[in-house]
């Protein structure tokens, strides 16, 4: 009966124009953005939707581990105060909605708002602008609320049963689950819209000719922030639960400090710092929907009610540097194929925003864990020489330099428009230049400046021979890790279609953890202990020629046809037929 | 009718278009032609409303378009230079939301779509995205589009690009006879030969200036010549065929 009149309000709405935009921009917020029909990462909005979903659900099963009663009664825990076990998780998830749900709307930055695609589409029609605005706002609405249902769903059933599985009350779990909940809808619905607000107010603040160029940059300091926030989920909860007196300045800047307090609050465990912070919840998010929506309707005035004057207007566009590229082209490439693609590579690098924003997270998570490092390294009142030799210290630039190469050999697979990649499909690579090329483009755009600043660091603290070592294991291992992650690599970067999912591709992301950790955990560890009588640096001369070995053997056992150069990925049949016959 | 006065639009004090007065009665096709950057675009976002002119006005059976955008536009056709369309929806979606967004009844708009897509050639792509047309086919909707709830104004702009030979004799046909049906049809393109045939007056514009407005047989008459040699001579200060020596000259330097 509900569902027949439900159905029925929908076709009634369908025909209607209003509800016929909200329609449209609901599916153009989750598939479509931007003014072109470039080929970017469309995923479906179901495969969104279960993406969005996995990382709370897999958390929550991965915590039964430790609130399982009979683990507990196991490893000798009786007598637990599950509420108090429960308060760093729950940070967790707080942060992770928040992380995850301010990805989202960073991800959707250009289709968020109409954009000249929808002007061009609706403007001639007989439609209102105001109409255009309210649908637009329905749907940013609709999408806050699905997307915070959706991150938070499975961790708002499953966490809960997962703590409430050694209480054996329902009422437990039902006052857990509830309070939970509201702590991380709120600090999702939260996240989106500071970052809608950002949006809204450069939009409303930046002449159309600046907004481009800084919003990507504020994109990628929001997703630096969204970073920060998941790696504080290992400190603040218990920063948090040691304040004494009132709430600390800090705490202004993590509003999951304020979620998580507000949950607290409502179980009665809150301290004063706590209960001062959770008053701050409510009232922030008003005042943030207030500002989000204020700014909305300025950016809308502004960009879309005036798109053609806009659209008619012409930039002007400095001319680039040239000297740049021909000191590069000089000294690191030879051919005319390396030198235009290099070209073409640096230049999708440094203006597509896609790519940049990608790079930008992995540097970002470069940054935070390169800065957990240096705290640890000065953990215990170290002075900096002392603090330079501790494994901490020493892996900076290994955990720097893996996460770049790794950032960008990941990068090198998303396509940049594939129908303008034709001219390539067009030149000839005879010599298979492309792993050369991208081999060139990570040196060129990691190792001068790494190498450089961690010379400079250890030979103003430690002196010239720990310096020269120590930069020569960091260059080495980059070189090591930039032939391997290289391997078999036959495309031009950027221009070939995204790789399918392959059944192996866990059992790498499984391989990719654990070689972070060799390359930048063990291999500080050794160097910790091992600079201090240099010649015990030798013995990482046979794993270094392994290492190198490895990609030689499988590059020298390539055939030729493994070497041709693809511009798109296709899956390996299970069955090929030999036709033997024909 | 359709009545520009002296309409005027400036870029941040630069004029696109300076003066332009026309008028159009039903069953007139004008053309509309000039070089890039010569203010065409600029002229028909204005006619369609999209564009607010500095000075002047544009009325519709003698109402200032502006004083009721939504009901003037409840009679317009319009085919934008550029198809940009949104490719996750298939030509079918497309053409029922535009048509849902015009008010059109259900049942008469399923019936014209239906209808139309087969004359055009798309019905078997119906439900394809519009991802996967091509530029041609992209251009087919727009124009079905513009003219399935039966506008009394039409505004194409460059609506021939990417079509194919025979859609594009069905559409200069179509221009034609959209003419005779008393239509008002303003007609912006760079293919002179296709204005010529189609058109019954033609408006030429240079630097956003009226510099001919007539009849297409009498602006042929200015030189005695075809269209094409009086627009050249009209528009163009620039001798194509010491171009095009030039630019062979310098794809063989060295």
């Amino acid at each position: 009966m509900i569902g027949e009149i439900a159905r029925q309000e929908w076709e009634y709405q369908r025909d209607r124009p209003f509800g016929r935009l909200v329609q449209l921009f609901v599916a153009r917020i989750f598939r479509g953005g931007g003014d072109t029909d470039a080929e970017g990462l469309d995923l479906g909005v179901g495969l969104v939707l279960t993406l969005l979903a996995l990382p709370g659900g897999f958390v929550s099963i991965f915590l039964f581990d430790k609130y399982g009663s009979l683990l507990q009664w196991l490893r000798g825990q009786t007598n637990v105060d599950t509420l108090l076990m429960a308060f760093p998780d729950e940070y967790f998830f707080i942060v992770l909605s928040m992380t995850v749900t301010g990805a989202i709307a960073v991800w959707r930055w250009d289709a968020i708002f109409p954009d000249r695609r929808d002007h061009m589409n609706l403007a001639h029609l007989p439609v209102a602008t105001r109409t255009i605005f309210s649908a637009n706002l329905l749907a940013v609405v609709f999408l806050v609320g699905l997307v915070a249902f959706d991150v938070n769903g499975a961790s708002c059933v499953l966490f809960p049963m997962v703590v409430s599985a050694s209480q054996g009350s329902l009422l437990f779990f039902l006052k857990f689950a509830a309070v939970h909940a509201v702590g991380v809808l709120l600090s999702s619905v939260f996240s989106f819209l500071a970052v809608f607000a950002i949006l809204g107010l450069l939009m409303a603040i930046l002449p159309p000719r600046f907004l481009r160029r800084v919003s990507a940059y504020a994109r990628g300091l929001v997703v630096v922030y969204l970073v920060t926030l998941l790696c504080t989920s290992f400190v603040i909860p218990e920063l948090l639960r040691r304040v004494k007196g009132p709430a600390p300045s800090w705490t202004l800047l993590f509003p999951s400090c304020w979620f998580v307090s507000l949950c607290q609050l409502l179980r009665l465990r809150a301290n004063p710092a706590m209960a001062e912070l959770a008053k701050l919840c409510v009232p922030g998010i008003t005042l943030l929907t207030l500002f989000a929506f204020c700014v909305y309707a300025i950016g809308y005035r502004r960009h879309f009610v005036q798109i053609s004057e806009i659209a008619e207007g012409t930039s002007v566009v400095h001319a680039p540097l040239p000297w740049r590229w021909s000191v590069l082209e000089q000294l690191v490439l030879r051919t005319g194929f390396q030198k235009g693609c290099f070209r073409f590579i640096g230049k999708t690098l440094l203006r597509s925003e896609a790519h940049r924003l990608v790079l930008t997270g992995v540097a970002g998570l470069a940054l935070v864990l390169a800065s957990q490092a240096l705290m640890r390294a000065f953990e215990g009142m170290k002075s900096a020489p002392q603090a330079a030799m501790t494994s901490e210290a020493l892996s900076i630039p290994f955990v720097v330099s893996f996460l770049l190469i790794m950032g960008l050999r990941i990068v090198f697979e998303i396509p940049s428009d594939l129908r303008a990649n034709w001219i390539f499909q067009l030149m000839l690579d005879p010599d298979q230049e492309c792993e050369p090329l991208a081999r060139r483009v990570i040196f060129v755009s990691i190792l001068p400046w790494l190498l450089v600043i961690t010379f400079a660091a250890y030979l103003y603290l430690k002196g010239p021979v720990v310096a020269v070592l120590h930069t020569l294991v960091v260059a080495t291992w980059s070189c090591l890790l930039t032939n391997v992650v290289l391997i078999r690599f036959r495309k031009l970067p950027f221009t070939c279609s995204l790789p399918v999912f392959k059944q192996h591709s866990i059992v790498i992301l499984i391989s990719l953890c654990f070689g972070f950790l060799i390359y930048a955990g063990s291999t500080a560890e050794f160097e910790s202990s091992a600079l201090s009588q240099p010649m015990r640096m030798l013995f990482l001369l046979p794993v270094a020629g392994v290492t190198w070995y490895i990609p030689h053997y499988l590059g020298k056992n390539t055939i030729d046809l493994e070497r041709k150069l693809i511009f798109e990925e296709t899956t390996t049949r299970t069955v090929e037929l030999l036709r033997l016959s024909e | 009718m359709l009545e520009a006065v002296q309409l005027t639009k400036r870029y941040s004090s630069l004029p696109a278009v300076q003066d332009l007065s026309f008028r159009l009665q039903p069953g007139q096709v004008l053309g509309c032609l000039g070089p890039n950057g010569s203010g065409k675009s600029t002229t028909v976002k204005m006619l369609t409303g999209l564009l607010e002119p500095s000075r002047g006005v544009v009325r519709f059976n003698g109402r200032a378009i502006q004083e009721d955008l939504a009901s003037y536009r409840m009679h317009l056709g319009y085919v934008p230079e550029e198809a940009h369309l949104y490719p996750y929806l298939s030509g079918w979606e497309y053409l029922e939301m535009v048509g849902t967004l015009r008010g059109m009844g259900r049942d008469r708009m399923y019936l014209k779509i239906d209808s139309l897509l087969q004359l055009f050639s798309l019905h078997v792509a119906r439900h394809a995205s519009i991802g996967t047309y091509s530029k041609g086919m992209r251009q087919r909707i727009l124009l079905i589009a513009a003219i399935m709830h039966d506008p009394d104004i039409l505004i194409f702009d460059e609506p021939l690009s990417g079509l194919d030979v025979t859609s594009a004799l069905i559409f200069k046909n179509l221009v034609q006879a959209l003419g005779r049906s008393g239509k008002f049809v303003f007609y912006c393109s760079h293919v002179l030969e296709v204005v010529e045939k189609v058109c019954t007056d033609v408006l030429i514009l240079r630097k956003g200036v009226v510099i001919a407005h007539d009849s297409v047989a009498n602006v042929g008459k200015i030189l005695g010549e075809s269209l094409e040699k009086t627009f050249l001579h009209l528009v163009d200060d620039v001798d194509t065929m010491n171009v095009a020596r030039n630019i062979v000259e310098v794809m063989k330097a060295a």
